[in-house]
């Protein structure tokens, strides 16, 4: 079985190489199935994934496009939902397809709920979706610190400008997002994820859209996150990307078949 | 931060969120402008009739009963019954006790006042002109009281019906076609062959073209006199206090004096039920102007939604939910409704104001100088109320296919 496999090349907190928290996973998929399509047309991109990801970690996710990576980081993220019921029509699967965020089964999150679970919790970084185009950079940083509430709105734009400031944006603060060149844009993604310091930045291919120069900044960025003890998840293509991160996980055919640390982790921690 | 979200998008676009708000603006004055004009004319109508003829009338006859006679033997629905020959009944229409009756109905709580009147027709003649007419036959200082005429008086003095042998006052109307003038003798000739010279004591326009084309005042006994109606009063005309609870006091004051009693609603029910009419179609095109706004509004937040679908999933990866999303294009709707109802009420009372002032000469059923126009609040509660929530229904389409927009299917489309 896929799953199984998988499995067992999947870490435990205690076993994993370059651990810096002890807690248990801050992200787990359980038998992660997901399906698209109905009846004929089924697309089983993802098989049965269990993996967990901890505290800490900087986790690169690789494999060939179709592979299921980008999908396993949006179900990872809440951004998506595992399928529970098999194509077949004969049941749930077992054990149940889930996804825990925090130690929170999302299965029995409403849409709402779910929604500031992303809010709190999780950081995303997308390859082309970068801003909003009608605010300026510091408004895009600010927006979901306004949705979650816990600063007041001048200190919201007090933090956000903080973030421009340390990822070398001091001067362009103010500045609307679509005046940013494309480094700038996704740098200020980056700092929008950071907004609430989540638990975990996922990142999906976040320099695949950049030319060398501002792919290696974006890098040098998510390295100086790893190292400040924020856990991240990144779906590349970059292999020299993802051998900067602490451990890899190569994905086939909706399956994991590989996870494993890299040396880089073990040498820096 | 929805709303922070939703004006910031609706800024974005300020050419098509004009637009949006001229077209609830337009629709908005038009239907202030609209009902004003509809206001203006019934209330005129209303108002004028109901005060020159007082808020009730109490005839000279029962109710007629419901069940006749040969309705009561012969119960089919659906039989026609038909009675050949019948010869009317000679017996002299009156009410009776009229003074009594008079005493009892001014004792009743929110009667202001009541007075007795002999009503007929008659013919007007001067020279060659003649014209028919109706003679009311009144105490002058009792019919001041029940009704608005004493007021207006064009030319003459209401009270001189009393001082004056055969004085009569007239309406504006007939002394048109009739060609007389204040201090002018008229001959009426009456239907039972009286006759007689009266002297233009007065001349009123009340600005209600029946009213003044038919219309015309004596004093009560000469009235009786030329009727051939000696010492009979066949109408109590009543005037309320809230002259809109007519149909209430009506009923009551039948009760009491068993003759039929007919409030102003019922008297001028053609009217009203032309006035429904017209109203509603007034409130129809309106409306349909106010569809057709809201389907501009439905349009543009439906182009807004598509091309934000990229934000909508930035917005959701973050953290907004469904119906965070949905409240983000209801918001615009709203503000758009607002803004659009606002500027329209505004207009709306720039034009009324500007079109009263227009030197418009009217002569219709009613007669007035310039267009009438009247004002309810009513009127700008449910335009105000009504864009608003139309322009609402209108966001919420978009608002929610907005809010099923599928994140990762989008940013999949991205890739």
């Amino acid at each position: 079985m896929a799953h199984t496999e998988a499995a067992a090349l999947s870490y435990s907190s205690a076993s994993r190489p370059g651990a810096r928290v002890s807690d248990g996973p801050l992200l787990r998929a359980q038998n992660v199935y997901r399906m698209l399509g109905s009846g004929d047309n089924v697309n089983t991109i993802l098989r049965g994934v269990n993996v967990n990801i901890f505290p800490g970690e900087y986790t690169s996710i690789v494999g060939a496009s179709g592979s299921g990576k980008s999908t396993l980081l949006y179900l990872l993220g809440g951004l998506d939902r595992p399928t529970q019921q098999r194509a077949d029509d004969d049941g749930p699967f077992d054990p149940p397809s889930r996804i825990f965020i925090d130690g929170q089964d999302t299965s029995e999150l409403d849409d709402a709920a779910l929604a500031l679970v992303r809010n709190e919790k999780v950081g995303f970084v997308f390859q082309f979706h970068y801003l909003l185009k009608d605010f300026t950079a510091q408004e895009n940083v600010c927006l979901p610190m306004f949705k979650l509430g816990r600063l007041s709105r001048s200190g919201a734009m007090e933090r956000g400008a903080e973030l421009l400031k340390r990822f070398g944006l001091g001067d362009k603060v103010k500045r609307r997002a679509n005046r940013l060149s494309g480094g700038e844009q996704q740098r200020v993604a980056i700092a929008r994820a950071l907004a609430n310091e989540p638990r975990v930045v996922l990142a999906d291919e976040p320099t695949g859209n950049l030319d060398r120069k501002n792919g290696d900044m974006v890098a040098d960025l998510f390295q100086e996150l790893f190292e400040t003890g924020q856990a991240i998840v990144m779906v590349t293509h970059d292999i020299a990307l993802a051998q900067k991160s602490s451990r890899i996980i190569t994905m086939e055919d909706g399956n994991i078949i590989r996870d494993h640390a890299t040396e880089k982790q073990t040498t820096d921690v | 931060m929805r709303w922070f979200i939703s004006i910031r998008y609706f800024l974005a676009h300020t050419r098509q969120s004009l637009v949006c708000i001229a077209g609830v603006t337009i629709s908005v004055m038009m239907f202030i402008v609209m009902t004003a004009m509809m206001s203006g004319f019934t209330d005129k109508f209303i108002i004028e009739t109901v005060e020159s003829s007082g808020h009730l009338t109490i005839h000279d006859e029962p109710r007629e009963s419901r069940t006749k006679i040969l309705e009561q033997v012969y119960t089919d629905p659906n039989a026609m019954l038909v009675v050949h020959g019948v010869k009317p009944r000679e017996r002299v229409k009156q009410i009776k006790n009229a003074a009594g009756l008079i005493r009892k109905v001014r004792q009743m709580p929110g009667i202001n006042a009541a007075a007795p009147m002999v009503n007929d027709g008659a013919i007007a003649t001067y020279g060659t002109k003649t014209i028919n007419v109706d003679v009311l036959g009144v105490e002058p200082e009792q019919q001041v009281r029940v009704t608005t005429i004493g007021t207006k008086l064009t030319s003459g003095d209401f009270s001189r019906l009393k001082t004056a042998a055969d004085g009569i006052v007239i309406g504006q109307g007939i002394a048109d076609v009739l060609g007389a003038q204040l201090d002018d003798t008229i001959v009426l000739t009456s239907a039972s062959g009286g006759r007689a010279n009266a002297k233009v004591v007065g001349i009123f326009e009340t600005g209600v073209t029946p009213v003044d084309y038919s219309r015309c005042y004596m004093l009560l006994s000469n009235a009786q006199t030329l009727l051939g109606r000696k010492n009979i009063i066949n109408e109590i005309v009543v005037r309320l206090n809230d002259y809109t609870d007519a149909q209430a006091y009506a009923s009551q004051i039948e009760a009491v004096a068993g003759y039929r009693t007919e409030s102003w609603q019922e008297s001028n029910a053609n009217f009203l039920k032309i006035f429904a009419v017209q109203t509603v179609i007034t409130y129809f095109i309106t409306a349909a102007l106010l569809v057709v706004a809201a389907f501009g509004v439905l349009n543009i937040l439906i182009m807004a939604v598509l091309e934000r679908v990229n934000d909508i999933a930035i917005l959701k990866s973050f953290g907004l939910s469904r119906a965070d999303i949905t409240q983000i294009y209801v918001i615009q709707g709203l503000v758009i409704g607002l803004v659009g109802s606002i500027t329209g009420l505004i207009c709306g009372k720039i034009a009324v104001e500007g079109l009263r002032r227009l030197p418009i000469q009217m002569e219709g059923l009613v007669k007035a100088e310039g267009l009438l126009m009247s004002e309810h609040r009513s009127q700008y509660v449910v335009a105000f109320i009504g864009s608003l929530l139309v322009v609402m229904l209108a966001a919420v389409y978009p608002a929610r296919r907005a809010a099923t927009y599928d994140p990762v299917e989008v940013i999949r489309g991205a890739h």
